[in-house]
C-alpha cells in the first residue's frame, strides 16, 4: 500500500505491530550468503516440506532472514519465540526440530551449541559467548526480519526516522549528524556531517546520492551482510541524507559479484517505490527522490570514489585529481556525495535516537559501533559489531574465541590490502581510526583477518602486494610499476634468492610508491610490506640467511619427509601423490623422492598419523 | 674542467629531446637536433594538462622551444629524417634527409596567408553507415539495450548482461554493440579488458571460481588452486576453465571453490581432486550428471 501521510504511516505500523501474536511459533532460518554456501536451502526446503506433512503451515511460520553474522556454524537455526538454537542444523533432524522443539517447547540437547571455551550448552542465541559480548546496532535486526518484506522493517519502526527528518529543517539533520561524530564507515574515515555540508553548500540544480556498495577488501563481508539482510535500513539512511543535501537521485553501486545483495536490494526499492517512500512527494513532505542500482563490473579500485564515479559514467575506473572534490563535481560535473553502505545504515539510528545517544558509543575520537568480518585463523569466524574502541585481544579472545587447534597467534591484519599486520604485543590497541593509524596499519572497511603460527608473514606480504599490482588501474607508473619491481623482490625472498640488502630496497620503494601515486589505492599499498617488516623483519632475514621460512609455507624453502618410525605404511600418501614421489611398499615406512616431489602438500594432508613432516632451512 | 670537442646529435625533438639539446648545449656541445615534424616540440605540445599536478603543458615547454631555436650551440634539423648512422664511440657519420618545404623558414613569419589563399580545398568526407553486422540473438541484445536506454553511458552494464547470458563476451556481440551504440570498437575492448567481470574467452563445461581472499589465502587458497590448475590440465582445456576472484565473502568457508556456481566450502588439496574428477569423468563418459 502507499502511504501518503506520515500519519497513514504511523496507523499501519500500529496494526502490524498489534497483529503480532508473541506466542507463535516461528522458525528463523539464516539465508545470508556464508549460509547459503552451507546449504541453507535444503534446510529451508525440508522445514516446508515437514510443517506441510502435519499440516502446520498456518500455525507456524518460516522466516528467512539475512545474515545472522556466526557464519562459522552455518546454517543457523533459532526457534522463536524461545529463541532456541541449533547451529549447522542438517535436514534430517528437521522433523525432530519440528515436533520437539516447535510443537513439545523441548530443547533437543545433542542439536546445541557446545561452547568451545567452556564445554557447556548453550540453548539460547542469546547466550553463545559470540553474540553475548558484542553490542549490536546496525546489525541488530539483522536475525529478526526477512530482508524481502517492507513490512518486517516497518514493525520494527522502521522509515519512522524518516518521518522524523521531514520534520526538521535539512540544516538541523547535517548538524545531527555532524554533532553524532560519525565517521565514514568505508575506511578512510571523514567526519559524514561535515561531507554533507560540502555537497549542500555546493551549487547545482541537480544532485546526486551514492551508496557505495563496492566492497572489494578480501575478507571484509560487512557491506554484503547489511544489504542482503537489512536494505530498507540503506535506503531509509539515503533518503535522509537527499533530503538534507537537496538531492534528487540517488544510485547504489553493487559490486555484481554479490548477487543476492543486488536482488534483495532490487525488490527492497520497489517496496519502497510502491510504498510511497521512493518517488514523487514522498510522505505528503514535498520532496522527490528515486534510488537505482548499478552493477559494478569487477574493479577493486572503483571503491575509491572518483573511480567509482567513473564506473557509473561507463568508463575504466581510473581516478582522478581531487579537487575538484565529488562534493563540487562528481558525477556528470554535478555535485555528488558518496558513502558506503555500513555509513548510510547508522543514519536511520541517529537520527531516531539523537546525536548525543550515539556520541556515547564510542572512544573521544571515533564514535558509534562498527561491524568487523572476523575471519583467518580463528575459532569463531564471523560478523562482530562492536562499539568502536574495543580492543583488538576482545574481539579475537572473547568474542572470536581464540586460535583453533592450540595454534599460537601470530599477527591480525586490519584494513584489507591498506592495511598492515598487527603483532601480539599491541593486541591491547582499542580499535580506532587513530590509535590503528599509529601502529602503521588502518581501519579499513573492518576486516580482520587473524594469522597463527602457520602464516608466513613474507607470504602475506607477498599476497597483497600481488593483489594490489593486479588491481592497480596503472595510471600512475609508481603504483603500476613500484608494486611489480617489489613484487619480484617479494619473490626472490620467498624461493631463497634474496639479499639483506634488499629489504632496504623495499623500504625505499614503498615510500616512492606510497608519495608518488595518486590515490589511496597506491599510496596505501606498501603498508603491508612496511609493517611486516617492522613486526616481523626476523621472518624476512631467516629467509634471506638460512634459506628458512618459519612457517613452513614457502614452497622453495620446504619439503616434505616421512618419518619411518611413526609411518604404518597405509600408502595412503602414495596412491594420492599426483606425481608418483612417494615409494614404498605396504607397511613399511615410505619414502618421498625430493628431485620429483612438487611440494603440492597432498601427502601432508592425507597422512593420518603425522607422518608426513614439513622441514626447511635448518632442519635435517 | 676539460675542452669540449666535437658534435651531439639529439634525434626527436619533444620535451626530452629538447631539455637533452639543451643540457648539452649549455655544457659546451654543438648540438644538431633533428625532428621529422615540421617543428619542434613533440607530443608535450599537443597537451593540455600534465600528470600528477595538472600544470599547463604549453607553459613548460614553450620557454625550452624558444631556447632552442636562439641557442647558439643548437641547429635545427626539422622535417628531416635519419637515414643511418655509421662510425663507432667518438666519430660519428650520420646522414640526414631534409625533406623539401618549398618554405624559406628564414624568411616565413607563420602569418598563415599562404594557407588561407591554397586554391586546393581537403572536403570532409562522411561515410555511410554500413548495415547492422551479423549478431547471434539479435532480439536479446537488443532488449539489453533497450533496457538500459535510461542511462547516459549504459555500455558497462549491458556487457554485465551479455555476459550473465554467455558467460563470456563473444565478438560478433561486441561489434554489434560497438554498432548500435555508436562508438569506436576499441572503447568497447578497452571496457571489457579493464574489468574483472568479463572474459573474452568461451568457458569450459564446468568454471571453477577460486577465491584468493585473504582469509581463503591464509587457510591454504594457494595451494588449493595449484592443485586446481594440475587436475584441469588433464582434462584439456574445454572442460574446466579457471578464474581467480578475490574474495566472494564467504569467508567462513575458506578455502572455497565454486564450481558452476555451486559453493564448496573448506576443500582440501585431496577434495579438490574428487569435486573435480568426479566431474571430468562424467563428461568423458558423455554422461548429462553434474
Amino acid at each position: 500500500m502507499k502511504f501518503n501521510t506520515p500519519a497513514e504511516l504511523e496507523s499501519h505500523t500500529k496494526k502490524l505491530v498489534d497483529s503480532l501474536d508473541p506466542n507463535k511459533p516461528v522458525i528463523i532460518l539464516c539465508g545470508g550468503t556464508g549460509c547459503v554456501a552451507s546449504k541453507c536451502h535444503d534446510l529451508i526446503d525440508a522445514f516446508k516440506e515437514e510443517l506441510a506433512s502435519q499440516g502446520l503451515e498456518d500455525k507456524v511460520s518460516i522466516r528467512i532472514t539475512g545474515c545472522h553474522g556466526f557464519c562459522e556454524k552455518g546454517p543457523l537455526v533459532v526457534i522463536h519465540p524461545e529463541k532456541v538454537f541449533y547451529p549447522m542444523a542438517k535436514p534430517k533432524d528437521v522433523p525432530r526440530m519440528v515436533t520437539e522443539t516447535v510443537l513439545g517447547k523441548k530443547v533437543i540437547d545433542e542439536l546445541l551449541y557446545i561452547d568451545p571455551g567452556t564445554g557447556e550448552k548453550v540453548i539460547h542465541e542469546y547466550d553463545v559467548p559470540f553474540y553475548k559480548k558484542q553490542d549490536r546496532v546496525i546489525f541488530a535486526d539483522n536475525g529478526e526480519i526477512d530482508p524481502r518484506s517492507i513490512d518486517d522493517y516497518i514493525t520494527l519502526e522502521g522509515y519512522s526516522s524518516l518521518v522524523k527528518a521531514f520534520d526538521m529543517s535539512s540544516e538541523e539533520i547535517i548538524e545531527e549528524v555532524t554533532k553524532s561524530g560519525l565517521k565514514g564507515r568505508g575506511g578512510a574515515g571523514f567526519p559524514t556531517g561535515v561531507k554533507w555540508g560540502f555537497a549542500r553548500k555546493a551549487e547545482g540544480e541537480q544532485k546526486y546520492l551514492i551508496c557505495n556498495a563496492d566492497e572489494g577488501d578480501p575478507g571484509a563481508y560487512m557491506d554484503r551482510s547489511v544489504l542482503e539482510g537489512n536494505p530498507h535500513s540503506v535506503i531509509e539512511g539515503m533518503i535522509i541524507g537527499a533530503y538534507a543535501i537537496g538531492a534528487s537521485q540517488g544510485i547504489a553501486y553493487v559490486r555484481s559479484e554479490y548477487p543476492l545483495a543486488v536482488d534483495n536490494l532490487d525488490i527492497a526499492i520497489k517496496q519502497a517505490r510502491e510504498s510511497g517512500f521512493l518517488g514523487e512527494n514522498i510522505l505528503g513532505s514535498g520532496f522527490d527522490f528515486d534510488l537505482k542500482i548499478y552493477k559494478g563490473a569487477g574493479a577493486f579500485v572503483c571503491g575509491e570514489e572518483t573511480a567509482l564515479i567513473a564506473s557509473i559514467e561507463g568508463r575504466p575506473g581510473e581516478p582522478q585529481q581531487r579537487p575538484p572534490f565529488p562534493a563540487e563535481s562528481g558525477l556528470w560535473g554535478c555535485p555528488t556525495n558518496i558513502n558506503n553502505v555500513e555509513t548510510w545504515s547508522n543514519i536511520p539510528h541517529i537520527i531516531k535516537k539523537g546525536a548525543d545517544w550515539y556520541a556515547d558509543i564510542g572512544t573521544n575520537d571515533s564514535k558509534g559501533s562498527k561491524i568487523f568480518s572476523l575471519v583467518g585463523k580463528i575459532t569463531n569466524v564471523g560478523l562482530v559489531e562492536v562499539p568502536i574502541g574495543t580492543t583488538l585481544r576482545t574481539v579475537i579472545y572473547d568474542i572470536g574465541g581464540g586460535i583453533p587447534d592450540g595454534k599460537k597467534f601470530k599477527a591480525v591484519q586490519t584494513g584489507g590490502p591498506s592495511g598492515g599486520c598487527i603483532p601480539e604485543e599491541h593486541l591491547d590497541t582499542p580499535i580506532d581510526y587513530k590509535d590503528l593509524t599509529a601502529l602503521g596499519s588502518i581501519m579499513g572497511s573492518g576486516g580482520l583477518i587473524v594469522m597463527d603460527e602457520d602464516t608466513c608473514m613474507v607470504d602475506v606480504a607477498k599476497y597483497f602486494i600481488g593483489f594490489t599490482l593486479d588491481e592497480s588501474c596503472g595510471k600512475c607508473t609508481s603504483c603500476r610499476e613500484g608494486n611489480a619491481r617489489m613484487l619480484e623482490i617479494l619473490e626472490d625472498i620467498t624461493c631463497g634468492k634474496g639479499t639483506i640488502e634488499s629489504l632496504d630496497l623495499l623500504e625505499e620503494l614503498s615510500q616512492y610508491v606510497k608519495d608518488s601515486s595518486l590515490c589511496g589505492l597506491g599510496k596505501t599499498a606498501p603498508n603491508p610490506v612496511l609493517t611486516t617488516l617492522m613486526y616481523f623483519r626476523h621472518e624476512y632475514e631467516a629467509h634471506i640467511r638460512d634459506h628458512a621460512c618459519p612457517a613452513k609455507v614457502c614452497k622453495d624453502l620446504i619439503w616434505f619427509e616421512i618419518d619411518a618410525e611413526k609411518c604404518t605404511g597405509c600408502t595412503a600418501c602414495a596412491r594420492k601423490c599426483p606425481v608418483d614421489a612417494i615409494t614404498g611398499e605396504k607397511k613399511e615406512a615410505h619414502v618421498v623422492n625430493q628431485d620429483v616431489c612438487t611440494r603440492c602438500g597432498t601427502c601432508y594432508q592425507v597422512c593420518k598419523f603425522d607422518s608426513v613432516q614439513v622441514k626447511t632451512g635448518g632442519d635435517n | 674542467m676539460s675542452e669540449k670537442v666535437g658534435a651531439v646529435m639529439v634525434v626527436g625533438a619533444g620535451i626530452s629531446g629538447i631539455q637533452s639539446a639543451l643540457d648539452l648545449a649549455d655544457s659546451g656541445f654543438k648540438v644538431y637536433l633533428v625532428d621529422s615534424k615540421p617543428s619542434i616540440g613533440g607530443l608535450m605540445s599537443q597537451l593540455d594538462k600534465t600528470f600528477p599536478t595538472n600544470d599547463c603543458s604549453m607553459c613548460i615547454e614553450a620557454p625550452k622551444m624558444v631556447d632552442a631555436g636562439r641557442h647558439q650551440n643548437i641547429e635545427l634539423l626539422t622535417y628531416s629524417e635519419l637515414v643511418s648512422v655509421e662510425g663507432e664511440d667518438g666519430n660519428f657519420h650520420a646522414k640526414i634527409l631534409k625533406k623539401p618545404r618549398s618554405v624559406d623558414i628564414d624568411k616565413c613569419t607563420g602569418c598563415g596567408l599562404c594557407t588561407e589563399n591554397c586554391p586546393i580545398m581537403l572536403k570532409i568526407q562522411i561515410p555511410e553507415k554500413p548495415p547492422a553486422p551479423e549478431v547471434r540473438d539479435r532480439e536479446l541484445i537488443d532488449g539489453f539495450i533497450s533496457e538500459h536506454a535510461d542511462l547516459p553511458n549504459p555500455l558497462i552494464q549491458i556487457l554485465l548482461d551479455v555476459s550473465g547470458k554467455y558467460s563470456y563476451l563473444p565478438r560478433d556481440v561486441l561489434e554489434y554493440l560497438a554498432f548500435r551504440l555508436e562508438i569506436p570498437f576499441s572503447n568497447i575492448y578497452r571496457i571489457a579488458t579493464f574489468y574483472k567481470s568479463f572474459s573474452l574467452e568461451k568457458r569450459g563445461d564446468y568454471h571453477v571460481k577460486v577465491c584468493l581472499g585473504t582469509a581463503c589465502h591464509v587457510r591454504g587458497g594457494s595451494r588449493v588452486l595449484d592443485k586446481v590448475r594440475t587436475v584441469a590440465d588433464i582434462y584439456g582445456g574445454d572442460t574446466f576453465s579457471i578464474e581467480t576472484v578475490n574474495c566472494l565473502g564467504a569467508c567462513a568457508l575458506g578455502p572455497i571453490i565454486v564450481v558452476n556456481e555451486e559453493v564448496h566450502g573448506h576443500v582440501t588439496i585431496d577434495g579438490v581432486d574428487k569435486v573435480m574428477n568426479e566431474l571430468g569423468a562424467s563428461k568423458a563418459e558423455g554422461g548429462e550428471e553434474e
